[in-house]
């Protein structure tokens, strides 16, 4: 039932302005890809494209080798749950399940039951008989997850489909989604605006920044090794030091600092995650020392920023580590954590 | 679930447009009952009797009446619902079509009835533009105004109703039909498919409603079977305006009688309607409040 999904050199413009600038991205089959975004960055077209609900300016959508381009989104096998679950109210749960089993010609009893089993996979046999009317936001979403499995998708396609449930129901969620995944292996293609989804839900992640994927790759390796400063800015990263790379070290106002992979010499922009970054005392094998400009709760965690002389630099400390506002600390930047972009103006000037 | 309450004040809300209903609706029909069982006389004292009722069972026109009322009011419907349904539902698959539609729709419903037919009469009757257009001698061309099928007078219902439905309908469609649409057409349906799964179960409800107002209507109007229907037999509402001019002060009674039939039918098929929407509200799980 899952097909490998691949997207080449999609452009979609809306009145001249490009939103999709060549966006290319591949979903290996039973895998899945979330699509990462700011808002209005066009992740919802992207869907909509694959899922032939809009039509591209340019660019190809391929699953299990077949060309979608250019087909009606009923010929693709492109099932697709929204962050509305679309249920059809005048149909009960049970019949929203088996509407793509019908509408693919089964007869009705044999749909019926093929819905059920659907509907126990998402854990909602008991509601059968209900209307949709009648059912919680996060029991909605259920039913459209089941009714699109339902369908034997090729493809999967969840577009923010649980950003309008409370928090607790969305972890619920990402369970049930691994369950499935674990169950029916489908391809999935998540969009997401919400970095944490994305991280705890896909096998790999794609960040869509100015109508391109900047970068995609396993969340971790996002997260610590971006590819650009823009990458490492949308994945919340805070620490940016500019300087230029000499002889495998990175060199700046923080002095001359190791790095663990070879990079090539010229201007560089050091990046360490926060969350890596150690608050120490003063002076003792401190990389960098400063004063504590401000503490930040971050739910258990606090963010503290120390002004350093290469400019502000933050550490995320446990509960109860973190130093008074004013006190002078030292951060250690552990080398493994240590990674180099290219400057803006350098990535500019290529092109 | 709608709470208590809220229904509550959805009724206290409904109190300003229904009390003036309710008093004129409810002042005519006690004068029209008490007039037609003798107990409001125009002159004398007041004398229960059933004489007009009787003299109406008895007579051929009411009964022709009631056929060619019940006729044309059926054809109508059926029409109007044909075509407003069928150009809601197509106009909904284009921006541009909807809008168009919608203008289009908006401009024929407050066109007056009596203008519908004047208009409809110049255009169907055989020396008018349809005849005209075609070349036809005016004994060729079949009798469409004032002929034994009340096609004009049909026509003009049709015309003027079918605008009705179709707004009713692009108005309950609008809300989030389109999704729906996508939605299904992700599943693997087929605009076919769509069309009979999808957006004509949506559409029923809010078609079931139009076509019971549009059958009520036609089979209360005057004026458009008076000017562009044949003299005999003469639908309810044109029967009762004759009778209620005779000059034989005696046919009010009749008259009134008739009224209170016409009234009646109009109520019942009100009701057959509620109890229809009813049962579309229990099929497609939405409450009716």
């Amino acid at each position: 039932m899952s097909a490998e999904l691949v997207v080449r050199g999609l452009v979609r413009r809306f009145g001249g302005t490009p939103v999709l600038d060549g966006v290319d991205l591949a979903v290996p089959a039973g895998e899945c890809v979330a699509l990462l975004g700011p808002s209005g960055s066009g992740k919802s077209t992207v869907l909509r494209l694959v899922a032939g609900l809009d039509t591209p300016d340019a660019g190809r959508v391929h699953a299990g080798g077949r060309d979608l381009t250019g087909l009606p989104p009923e010929r693709r096998g492109t099932a697709m749950v929204g962050q509305r679950p679309r249920l059809f109210p005048h149909l009960s749960v049970l019949d929203n399940v088996a509407f793509p089993l019908a509408v693919a010609g089964r007869r009705r009893r044999e749909a019926r039951a093929q819905a059920a089993g659907h509907l126990a996979l998402v854990g909602l046999a008991d509601l059968a008989a209900r209307r949709p009317a009648t059912l919680s936001g996060g029991q909605e979403q259920r039913v459209a997850l089941a009714r699109a499995l339902a369908a034997s998708p090729a493809v999967l396609l969840l577009d923010e489909p649980f950003s309008a449930l409370d928090p607790g129901v969305r972890e619920e969620m990402h369970r049930l989604l691994a369950d499935l995944r674990a169950a029916v292996a489908p391809t999935v293609l998540l969009v997401t605006h919400d970095r944490q989804e994305a991280t705890v839900v896909a096998d790999t992640v794609a960040v869509l920044l100015d109508g391109r994927i900047a970068q995609a790759g396993p969340a971790e390796e996002l997260h610590t090794r971006p590819a650009t400063l823009a990458v490492s800015r949308f994945l919340g990263g805070a620490n940016e030091v500019p300087g230029r790379v000499e002889g495998g070290a990175h060199v700046s106002a923080l002095g001359r600092l190791a790095l663990p992979v070879p990079v090539a010499a010229g201007p560089g922009v050091l990046v360490v995650r926060q969350e890596a970054v150690a608050v120490t005392g003063p002076g003792d094998d401190a990389d960098a020392t400063g004063t504590v400009t401000r503490v930040t709760p971050r739910g258990a965690r606090r963010r503290v920023e120390v002004a350093t002389p290469a400019g502000p630099l933050s550490a995320e400390v446990g509960p109860g580590l973190a130093p008074a506002p004013g006190s002078a600390v030292g951060l250690v930047l552990p080398v493994a954590q240590r990674w180099v972009v290219p400057c803006p103006d350098a990535q500019r000037a290529e092109g | 679930m709608p709470a208590r309450s809220p229904s509550r004040r959805a009724l206290l809300l409904l109190l300003p447009a229904a009390v003036p209903t309710v008093a004129v609706l409810g002042a005519a029909l006690t004068v029209a009952v008490l007039q037609s069982t003798g107990l409001m006389p125009v002159v004398g004292e007041p004398d229960p009797t059933t004489a007009g009722y009787r003299a109406l069972a008895g007579d051929r026109a009411l009964l022709d009446g009631l056929r060619v009322s019940l006729g044309i009011a059926a054809a109508s419907t059926l029409l109007a619902l044909a075509v407003g349904l069928g150009t809601a539902l197509l106009a909904r698959t284009t921006r541009l079509g909807g809008r168009l539609l919608r203008a289009a729709a908006a401009a024929t419903v407050p066109v007056p009835h009596l203008v519908g037919a004047a208009a409809i009469g110049l255009l169907l009757a055989d020396s008018g533009l349809a005849a005209r257009a075609l070349a036809v001698e005016p004994g060729d061309f079949p009798p469409l105004v004032g002929g034994p099928w009340w096609v004009a007078v049909v026509a003009e219902y049709a015309w003027k109703e079918s605008a009705f439905v179709a707004l009713v309908v692009l108005a309950a469609l609008a809300a989030g039909e389109r999704e729906l649409d996508e939605a299904a057409a992700t599943l693997g349906a087929g605009p076919w498919q769509r069309l009979r799964r999808v957006a004509l179960p949506l559409a029923a409800p809010s078609a079931v409603a139009a076509g019971g107002v549009t059958f009520a209507y036609v089979l209360g109007s005057y004026d458009v079977a008076w000017l562009l229907g044949r003299s005999y037999p003469e639908p309810l509402p044109v029967l009762a305006f004759r009778l209620w001019t005779d000059v034989d002060l005696a046919r009010r009674e009749q008259a009134l009688a008739v009224a209170v039939v016409t009234t009646a039918l109009a109520l019942a098929s009100l009701l057959a309607t509620a109890a229809l929407l009813a049962r579309t509200a229990r099929a497609t799980g939405r409450t009716a409040t």
